[in-house]
């Protein structure tokens, strides 16, 4: 009995000592270079943080804004007064540009790190408690993935809504309903991952060693699905951008006067030959923040899965990438 | 097997009963079919509007629960979905929107499935080759193209195919040309109302399918399992189709649960773009039309489709998983 007690202290100093050695390189370290090597990741990166910026402060580079009429220039293709040219009405395109891309970007970002957040606790929670409470969770998980997401954003925001309408912008409500039904598809499969991970032998060894729950999911659970959460964040953030374009592209959504690339491609549909410029610009503008993001999705797989082999800067000086967990 | 699908079944019935009555009483509460009314020309007076409505069954004096219990009476006891305010019947309507939306969509759905899950297999096989790349670069493309906007450019590219052919070979809306007859001509005009939606429907849909299936397959190439297969003798492909194949398609067969669904909704724009007047674009002509009885047939529809897929799904895990026990 004292004999092992005695041990103790020395393992104690040999983890410390090997912990503190030079050799081991912190694991957020290590994913931050194998992310900064990829040069496809870094540009999405690079290009995504731009195009936020730019919907941030690039309304100060232009005289104009949303809601200015110029009545001398009424549907004018691009030209050195109005950079991107202006619409039917002769608003200036630049100006709409700026406030639909801020718009779209909020929305994903808001919807995206949510809808993951939720995901990821609601799908280790019925994970990890199963029985009775997992029964139930799913239950109401999967109700609410039969709700079909358009019928309920068709009635928020057009007729059904309107007292609700006039205390919140359309984009808040969007964004509202959006999350309550992007996380459960998440949910289901964070679940099953989850669960079978349940079953591995180093989760019964923690459980049976008498680790509490909370230090089980954060210590042995949330470490191998994060690649999944870190993928999911990115893969929600792209799809609540596409999922607000998509219903704004067939007027249900976003409503004017609110803008947004979605508002501003579909009333550019019907005018495709007329006014290319109106089509071109906002569809163009998506592709690059959609397209951002999904580079920098395949990234971050790479980055944070320890198997990857598509990350081979490090491998030719001859050092393995392999780090042993003290 | 066949308790725990009729289990399963039993389940998926409650989930539709609540699903449809919470979607009824909240399109109850909300739609209000008498402004509409108001727009006509000469404009009925409230009386009237009223009166007309009572004949129809969706009396707006009545309050939403005893709404709620004559429209559910109505179902259970005659199978009598009830009517729209301009006086269709649901039902009738609803049988021909199905089978509209069902043309469009089967053939569709089961090419997406197999060119999917075929070139996810065919890529991570092939890792980082240069199929390989070119395959994925092209599931991302599509994967950041929302499906309105793509369906849109497809329909573009048949319009610009058409007038640099000079005759119209595509048809780019629309189900059949009225009034054509006989065999080969009725034929011939179908596969030209056919091909630019199922083209365009399955060129964006398959993306999903080679991503997540790539992937997960990815995730066991190197797994110890396969190595030993390898060690014994195997070559890659055969450890790779025998071994690590069946455990990838788990998740990918989860997701066919979910993809479902999507297609009902992704549907919707397809309808809408390609003017097939099927449930999708039903659903939402009813909620403008704030036509309470057709928008809850829908949602009982949309949530009947998932029951299957998810049913369907389960039995798939199940089939391909060993290690899923059925209780």
């Amino acid at each position: 009995m004292t004999n092992l007690n005695a041990i103790d202290p020395a393992a104690i100093a040999e983890e410390a000592r090997i912990e503190h050695d030079d050799a081991v390189i912190p694991k957020s370290t290590i994913i931050l270079r194998r992310f900064m090597r990829n040069k496809t990741a870094v540009t999405g990166l690079a290009v995504f943080v731009l195009l936020t910026a730019f919907s941030f402060v690039g309304g100060f580079f232009t005289p104009w804004d949303k809601e200015t009429i110029d009545p001398f220039n009424i549907g004018n293709p691009p030209s050195a007064d109005h950079w991107l040219g202006t619409s039917q009405a002769g608003i200036d395109l630049y100006a709409l540009v700026v406030e639909g891309t801020r718009i779209s970007i909020l929305i994903g970002l808001v919807v995206g790190l949510v809808s993951v957040l939720v995901a990821a606790v609601y799908g280790c929670a019925m994970a990890y408690f199963g029985g009775k409470v997992d029964k139930v969770m799913l239950f109401i998980l999967e109700a609410l993935i039969m709700m079909p997401a358009l019928l309920v954003v068709a009635v928020a925001t057009s007729g059904g809504g309107s007292s609700l309408k006039q205390d919140l912008p359309s984009w808040l409500l969007l964004t509202v309903v959006l999350l309550v039904f992007s996380w459960m598809g998440t949910a289901r499969l964070i679940r099953s991952l989850a669960m079978s991970l349940m079953q591995r032998d180093f989760v019964k060894a923690a459980r049976f060693m008498g680790v509490p729950a909370r230090r089980i999911v954060w210590r042995h659970l949330v470490p191998n699905i994060g690649s999944l959460l870190v993928l999911d964040i990115t893969r929600g953030v792209t799809g609540a951008i596409l999922a607000e374009v998509a219903f704004s592209f067939i007027g249900i959504g976003i409503k004017v006067p609110d803008v947004s690339l979605g508002v501003l491609i579909g009333q550019a549909t019907s005018q495709v030959s007329t006014f290319p410029w109106m089509f071109w610009v906002p569809l163009l503008v998506m592709f690059l923040l959609t397209g951002s993001l999904a580079m920098m999705n395949d990234g971050l797989r790479d980055a944070f899965d320890p198997s990857s082999s598509s990350v081979g800067a490090a491998r030719s000086i001859g050092t393995s990438k392999k780090k042993k967990n003290p | 097997m066949l308790k725990y699908l009729l289990k399963r079944s039993g389940i998926y019935a409650v989930m539709i009963f609540l699903t449809t009555s919470a979607g009824y009483l909240l399109a109850v509460s909300t739609l209000q079919p008498a402004l509409l009314e108001q727009e006509r020309i000469p404009r009925p007076t409230p009386e009237q509007v009223t009166s007309s409505f009572r004949l129809l069954g969706l009396d707006p004096t009545k309050s939403p629960w005893e709404r709620y219990v004559d429209w559910l009476l109505a179902i259970v006891t005659r199978w009598d979905w009830g009517r729209s305010p301009n006086g269709a019947y649901i039902n009738s309507e609803f049988g021909d929107r199905v089978w509209i939306s069902t043309r469009l969509f089967l053939a569709s759905i089961i090419l997406t499935l197999i060119i999917g899950v075929a070139l996810g297999v065919y890529s991570a096989a092939r890792q980082y080759s240069l199929q390989d790349r070119a395959i994925t670069s092209y599931s991302y493309l599509v994967y950041i193209v929302p499906a309105p906007i793509a369906y849109f450019l497809v329909q573009l590219g048949a319009i610009n195919i058409n007038e640099t052919v000079g005759e119209r070979i595509f048809f780019v809306t629309g189900i059949s040309t009225p009034g054509i007859e006989g065999g080969w001509a009725q034929f011939v005009d179908l596969l030209a109302h056919y091909a630019v939606p199922t083209f365009a429907i399955t060129v964006v849909g398959w993306g999903t399918y080679q991503i997540a299936q790539r992937q997960y397959l990815l995730d066991n190439v190197n797994a110890d399992f396969v190595r030993t297969a390898r060690a014994k003798g195997l070559t890659r492909n055969q450890a790779i189709a025998r071994h690590a194949l069946r455990v990838s398609f788990i998740p990918v067969a989860q997701s066919i649960a979910f993809t479902i669904p999507a297609i009902f909704a992704g549907g919707f724009f397809a309808e809408k773009i390609f003017a097939w007047h099927g449930v999708g674009s039903w659903s939402i002509d009813a909620i403008a039309l704030q036509d309470v009885n057709a928008a809850t047939a829908t949602l009982a529809y949309g949530s009947m489709i998932f029951a299957l897929g998810a049913i369907l799904a389960d039995f798939a895990t199940t089939l391909v998983d060993p290690r899923v026990r059925v209780q």
